[in-house]
């Protein structure tokens, strides 16, 4: 295969060309991290955290990939997607034990299911079809059914309350899409090492699908047409949040009682697997530990040192807990309250480790510690009222989690203040929610709607077309202790084919999101030196609002029995026939004389027949005189024809088995 | 109004039978005076007779819908492309010019020479190859002129008299001639394949023989006989002109890669098996824009073609390959090639950029791990492939790159990634575009073995030349035709086969469209409408592939047989059951009685 003179001209055109090349390839960047937590309730959050950026398009719109996944970069760029985020979540986060008003909870925390939302850059009369084609190929990618999300009746447009958006935001949500291994598969192949090195071969499928919560997310934000001016170009981000239940083996041999200690760990103990170095292609691939304000604060209070060696040397032997691997910094957030005691974080770089040196972090408790998280201002449930088949009623709480005073709530509650709640739910079309009867209780008495109510968007259903959407601000006093909103709903009617295969489970309504556009969480550590920050905590820094999903509701609608069409078909054509056969009898029935062999038949076996007759006629106008006696007469007739009926009947059967069977 | 009907005096009057004694002895239980009636008889008849006459209605009214299929134009089509393949109508001409004009004048006889080289084109097109799709058979006009200065015996239309001088050419730098021929103007007015034979030519040893970039060959040398230069004139213009110059047995000739669409995604994937040893990565903007552009261009008429690249990253190889001491390297042999592709590990993937007809073509440039370094390719001879890189036709082609050095660079700690050299590049894109020009069927090197000797082949810096890209055309028009072929004929073996399927409308549409446009294509091709009967030839494809993947037929239907019979039974079973027995006793009785009537008519004859 020799083309010899062919290609011989063009060398020197790559040649002249390879300075631009060192610059153009590195752009394209791809970080590795993970952030694990010891939770207040012996549990052991781990937050898996990648991002690729890949540099802008160029102006020919083609583009050639080096780390960053090609199907995406491809997707983003056919369907237009300004920004998009879809996660697929198993079990709940509970706001009470693992925190509410975090940047981990309002990030990560998840509903149940996938929720996919997305962003395009298209004029408005196109959302529509750029988020069905998004959808399918969503779904292609992930092998899951995200094309569920296509059809209308299953997605909607929120103007303001969940994200702002201005028209060209879809939000769909699937609560009972099972999640498993399949969907990880594809999720870990947009990684360059996939799971084959680095922080992702901890993922041991096992251990990661027994957590109690799970939530595996991309979010991707594409910046092709920046009002900034700051051409980003396309960064996914990648992350996996599980909640482990670390079981500690080793007995402690300490006085304290093995329940009041918090378990110790180590990620071989959890993962079943230890880091055998890095991914050679990330650029940085780092593991944190972190120890939020509430632990820290009640170490400091346990150990009677000041602030400042905990934030130096936590890791010491004396202190409340060891750890195997010594950090390679610590960071310390700034917080501008003072009073309360920032969290820690504890960084360790994988860069020196290798197979022969694996990383493997273990954390021992030596003391008990008695810790409280972060509550969001208020805990949100949902639930479900009224009984039968027919109707019912969905109910909001929000109820205040002021139990101390650390809450941030009772800090300003003082005065006259105001709470503002961002109330975000999509009924599918099925539950018909009447929305004239929403009622509002404050502090269990009722109000009107109106004087709480700041701002309200409802669209309401169209069957089988979309489903109804409310979106609305509460304006709470900052002392509330609790809040309902209630609104009924008629349970609708689905089509025979409609219903899914499993109708007797219920139906399911998707999470509410409830906001608090007022608390903003951010978390801001300090680093010492002027080195570009991790991804991470470039992410905790970001502000958003506290964010809270409440739960899923499971419906039962009436469902019909799905035999009954046939069934009704068989009873209407068994009456026909009967019609129709006895017609057809009468008409050719001779009445002279099967009289007249009645009579003969009489004659001969008893000479009463006459009598009898009249009395049978007399009994059927009414007066009993003879019972029962004409039915003995007539069964045997009817009894030889019934016995050739089934006859023929079974005959038919058996031919039809022969034949066809 | 059943009361009134039973009620009716059609019964003998059973109760008063023996009223007349005088009459023969006349027994109630076996003969009868009047004539048995008729009425219910008819009656029972006629409900059974509506029955069955319902029968048909009913079968008309749960039928589905199916749209008539021309099964029969569907036959004809595909056994005529399997018969009789297409014939695309051909020039050639030779020209013969003296090297000297005024010295020499050649003593040809141009018209015994035409009848030689007639049959020889003949000969050799019957030869299998030109059984082909898109071959000729009789279908050419040949034209021989002989260029002497005086232009005495022109006979081409379409060389103008004069414009070859071959002092003008020297022939020992081909380019300068092939262009110099293209500037003459050999195919004025037309796709004509024309070879210039120099008569006497000097600056050559023996005969040289090169075929151009263009449509257009020539052939130098001194010394020769007639049937010699009608030979090589023949197998030129059979063998490299009309047939690609292919080898048989290459690829198979029905087969192109271009999707229905028209479309070509190049994916081009660099894979590191094992990025801990070492990572390679590669500029690929400016391979696409310097090297890949000019070929892509050439290629337009025949294939949308895009491209594409990524690199990934732990890719090992399925299969094993061993040490070879002798050969310094790790054997890879031919058998072990259809398991090297891993694609478990290889996340390829199609591209969601193209449509989804597109033809995706993989090319893989795989860098092996430090453990198997200097990979190698043996071929079955033993001997070591050059290129190191092996095509799978309809899917792509792979390439095994070894690093310069194969000795892992783990010295230091953060691995540095290492960018192909522009020189590599090239040589990769060089076996790339051989891998290419393979897998549309053509040969990779830029020699042709004839019958009497070797010929030189022009390779053009775009990777296609003109009379081969006129050959893929033609290749494409053929491929296009057959495609369609099958595809309805294995649409209308499915529809047959399947008696309740429902069939749309807009499927016996586009079948009846694809055939128009296959037949369009066909008589098109054989008038010599080259660019006409490809756009019809592809639209026929598309057509026939949009039939056969119309989402309605992949839910073939659900209303089975036993479905009707279960809906339908619960009223006719018992119904008809009634009907039949009715008329069955209703005929019994009416037999019987009629029996009893005859016998008392047969005893009152006796009697009277």
């Amino acid at each position: 295969m020799e083309l010899p003179s062919r290609w011989a001209f063009l060398l020197f055109l790559l040649l002249s060309s390879t300075k631009a090349f060192g610059s153009d390839v590195d752009k394209e960047e791809f970080q590795e991290e993970l952030l694990l937590k010891p939770l207040p309730d012996r549990k052991l959050l781990a937050h898996f955290h990648f991002e690729t950026r890949a540099p802008p398009c160029d102006s020919n719109g083609l583009h050639h990939h080096h780390l960053f996944p090609k199907s995406i970069s491809q997707m983003v760029e056919k369907f237009r997607v300004k920004e998009m985020e879809l996660s697929f979540t198993q079990g709940r986060w509970n706001y009470e034990r693992w925190g509410g008003s975090d940047t981990m909870a309002s990030n990560n925390a998840k509903p149940p299911g996938v929720e996919l939302w997305a962003v395009f850059d298209v004029p408005k009369e196109q959302v529509d079809a750029s988020w069905k084609n998004l959808t399918h190929t969503l779904s292609g990618i992930f092998c899951a059914s995200i094309n569920f999300l296509e059809s209308s009746s299953m997605y909607s447009a929120p103007d303001w309350s969940f994200r702002q958006a201005s028209g060209s935001l879809r939000y769909g949500m699937l609560p009972r899409e099972a999640v498993c291994t399949e969907n990880l598969t594809p999720w870990l192949k947009l990684l360059p090492c996939r799971d084959k090195a680095g922080i992702s071969a901890l993922m041991d499928r096992p251990s990661i699908y027994t957590s109690l919560y799970y939530s595996q997310r991309l979010h991707l934000t594409s910046n092709a047409s920046d009002l900034e001016g700051l051409d980003s170009g396309i960064v996914l981000e990648q992350t996996l949040t599980v909640v482990l239940h670390p079981s500690s083996q080793r007995t402690s041999l300490t006085h304290f009682s093995q329940s009041y200690l918090q378990p110790s760990w180590s990620l071989s103990s959890i993962f079943g697997r230890k880091v055998n170095g890095r991914c050679v292609l990330a650029k940085s691939s780092k593991v944190y530990l972190q120890l939020e304000r509430g632990l820290v604060s009640q170490l400091k209070k346990s150990e009677n040192y000041g602030a400042d060696y905990i934030a130096s040397e936590g890791y010491d032997g004396e202190a409340n807990f060891e750890l195997t691997v010594n950090p390679d910094r610590v960071h310390k957030e700034e917080n501008s309250r003072n009073g309360i005691s920032s969290s820690l974080l504890y960084e360790f770089s994988v860069d020196r480790y290798s197979n022969s040196k694996p990383f493997d972090l273990g954390l021992t408790w030596k003391f008990p510690v008695i810790w409280s998280c972060q509550q969001a201002p208020l805990h949100a449930s949902r639930f479900l009222m009224g009984s039968g088949n027919e109707r019912g009623a969905i109910a909001i709480l929000l109820k205040s989690t002021d139990l101390n005073d650390s809450s941030p709530v009772a800090n300003s509650a003082r005065d006259g203040c105001e709470l503002r709640v961002n109330i975000f739910q999509v009924v599918p079309w099925y539950i018909r929610v009447y929305y004239h009867s929403l009622q509002l209780f404050v502090d269990d008495q009722l109000k009107a709607v109106g004087a709480f109510v700041e701002k309200i968007h409802v669209i309401p259903s169209k069957d089988k077309i979309s489903p109804g959407m409310m979106e609305m601000v509460l304006k709470l006093p900052c002392g509330v202790k609790s809040a309902a909103l209630t609104i009924d709903f008629d349970k609708g009617f689905l089509h025979i084919d409609e219903y899914p295969p499993d109708a007797n489970q219920g139906f399911d309504i998707p999470s509410a999101a409830i906001a608090f556009p007022d608390f903003h969480t951010s978390m801001l550590f300090h680093s010492n030196d002027s080195e570009r920050k991790s991804p991470m905590l470039s992410k905790f820094q970001e502000s958003s609002p506290v964010l809270l999903y409440t739960e899923v509701l499971l419906v039962p609608l009436t469902t019909p029995d799905f035999s009954m069409p046939y069934n009704v078909i068989t009873i209407t054509c068994t009456v026909f026939a009967l019609y129709f056969g006895s017609l057809l009898n009468v008409l050719r029935e001779r009445v002279g004389e099967k009289e007249r062999l009645l009579k003969s038949k009489a004659a001969a076996n008893t000479g009463l027949l006459s009598e009898l007759l009249s009395r049978l006629s007399a009994k059927l106008r009414g007066r009993s005189q003879e019972p029962m006696q004409s039915p003995s007469k007539l069964s045997p007739l009817i009894n030889s024809k019934l016995a050739l009926k089934v006859l023929l009947m079974a005959a038919l059967a058996v031919a039809w088995q022969y034949y066809f069977g | 109004m059943a009361e009134e009907i039973s009620e009716s005096p059609n019964h003998p009057p059973p109760e008063t039978p023996p009223s007349p004694p005088s009459e023969p002895e006349f027994d109630s239980k076996t003969m009868r005076k009047t004539k048995p009636g008729l009425k219910r008889l008819f009656l029972t008849f006629t409900v059974l007779v509506s029955f069955l006459l319902g029968f048909p209605f009913l079968f008309k009214s749960v039928e589905i819908y199916r749209s008539p299929l021309p099964f029969h134009d569907i036959d004809i089509l595909s056994n005529d492309v399997v018969s009789n393949p297409f014939l695309f109508p051909f020039h050639f001409q030779a020209i013969f010019v003296p090297s000297d004009p005024k010295s020499s004048s050649i003593d040809v006889n141009l018209d015994e020479l035409e009848l030689s080289i007639r049959t020889k084109i003949t000969k050799l097109a019957s030869k299998g190859i030109g059984s082909q799709c898109g071959a000729c058979t009789n279908n050419f006009t040949l034209s021989l002129t002989l260029d002497n200065g005086d232009c005495t015996q022109s006979l081409s239309k379409f060389y103008k008299c004069g414009s070859i001088r071959a002092a003008d050419l020297d022939f020992s730098d081909d380019e300068s001639v092939d262009e110099a021929l293209e500037s003459a103007g050999l195919d004025f007015g037309g796709k004509v394949y024309s070879v210039v034979v120099v008569v006497n030519g000097d600056g050559v040893e023996g005969v040289k023989v090169v075929v151009g970039k263009y449509r257009h060959a020539w052939i130098v040398g001194r010394d020769w006989r007639v049937e010699e230069v009608a030979e090589r004139l023949a197998e030129i213009f059979v063998k490299v002109f009309v047939n690609g110059g292919r080898e048989e047995g290459l690829i198979h000739g029905e087969f192109m890669p271009v999707g229905a669409d028209g479309r070509i995604v190049l994916s081009f994937n660099l894979l590191n098996a094992d990025p801990r040893d070492w990572i390679y990565d590669w500029d690929f903007q400016k391979i696409d824009e310097t090297l890949l552009a000019p070929m892509i261009d050439t290629l337009g008429p025949i294939a949308n073609i895009s491209v594409e690249s990524q690199v990934l990253y732990y890719t090992p190889k399925f299969s094993f390959s061993s040490w070879d001491e002798k050969l310094g390297g790790y054997i890879l042999s031919t058998k072990d090639l259809p398991f090297f592709v891993n694609s478990n590990e290889w996340h390829l993937d199609t591209s969601i950029a193209a449509g989804g007809r597109s033809k995706i073509l993989q090319f893989v440039v795989y860098v092996p791990s430090a453990k198997e370094c200097p990979l190698l390719l043996q071929l079955p001879n033993g001997e070591i492939s050059k290129t190191n890189a092996f095509i799978s036709p309809m899917w792509g082609g792979v390439m095994v790159w070894n690093p310069q050095s194969c000795s892992r660079d783990s010295d230091s700690e953060l691995l540095v990634k290492h960018i192909m050299s522009p020189e590599d590049l090239q040589k990769i894109f060089e076996v790339f575009a051989g891998q290419f020009r393979q897998l549309f069927g053509l040969k990779s090197g830029s020699l042709h073995v004839g019958a009497l000797d070797t010929y030189g082949l022009l390779a053009s810096e775009k990777g296609f030349t003109e009379w081969e890209l006129d050959f893929l055309s033609r290749q494409h028009t053929c491929f296009n035709i057959h495609s369609s072929a099958t595809t309805l004929g294995s649409l209308s073996k499915l529809v047959q086969s399947l008696p309740r399927m429902i069939i749309m409308d807009e499927i016996g549409k586009q079948v009846k469209f694809s055939l128009e446009a296959a037949n369009l294509a066909r008589s098109n091709a054989s008038l010599g409408f080259y660019d006409a009967s490809a756009v019809s030839s592809r639209q026929a494809r598309s057509l026939a592939e949009d039939a056969f993947f119309h989402p309605s037929i992949m839910s073939v239907s659900y209303y089975s047989f036993e479905h009707c019979f279960a809906v339908y039974s619960p009223f006719f079973l018992p119904v008809s059951m009634h009907v039949l027995l009715a008329a069955l006793r209703e005929w019994r009785r009416y037999k019987q009685e009629k029996a009893k009537y005859l016998l008392w008519k047969a005893k009152e004859k006796a009697a009277s």
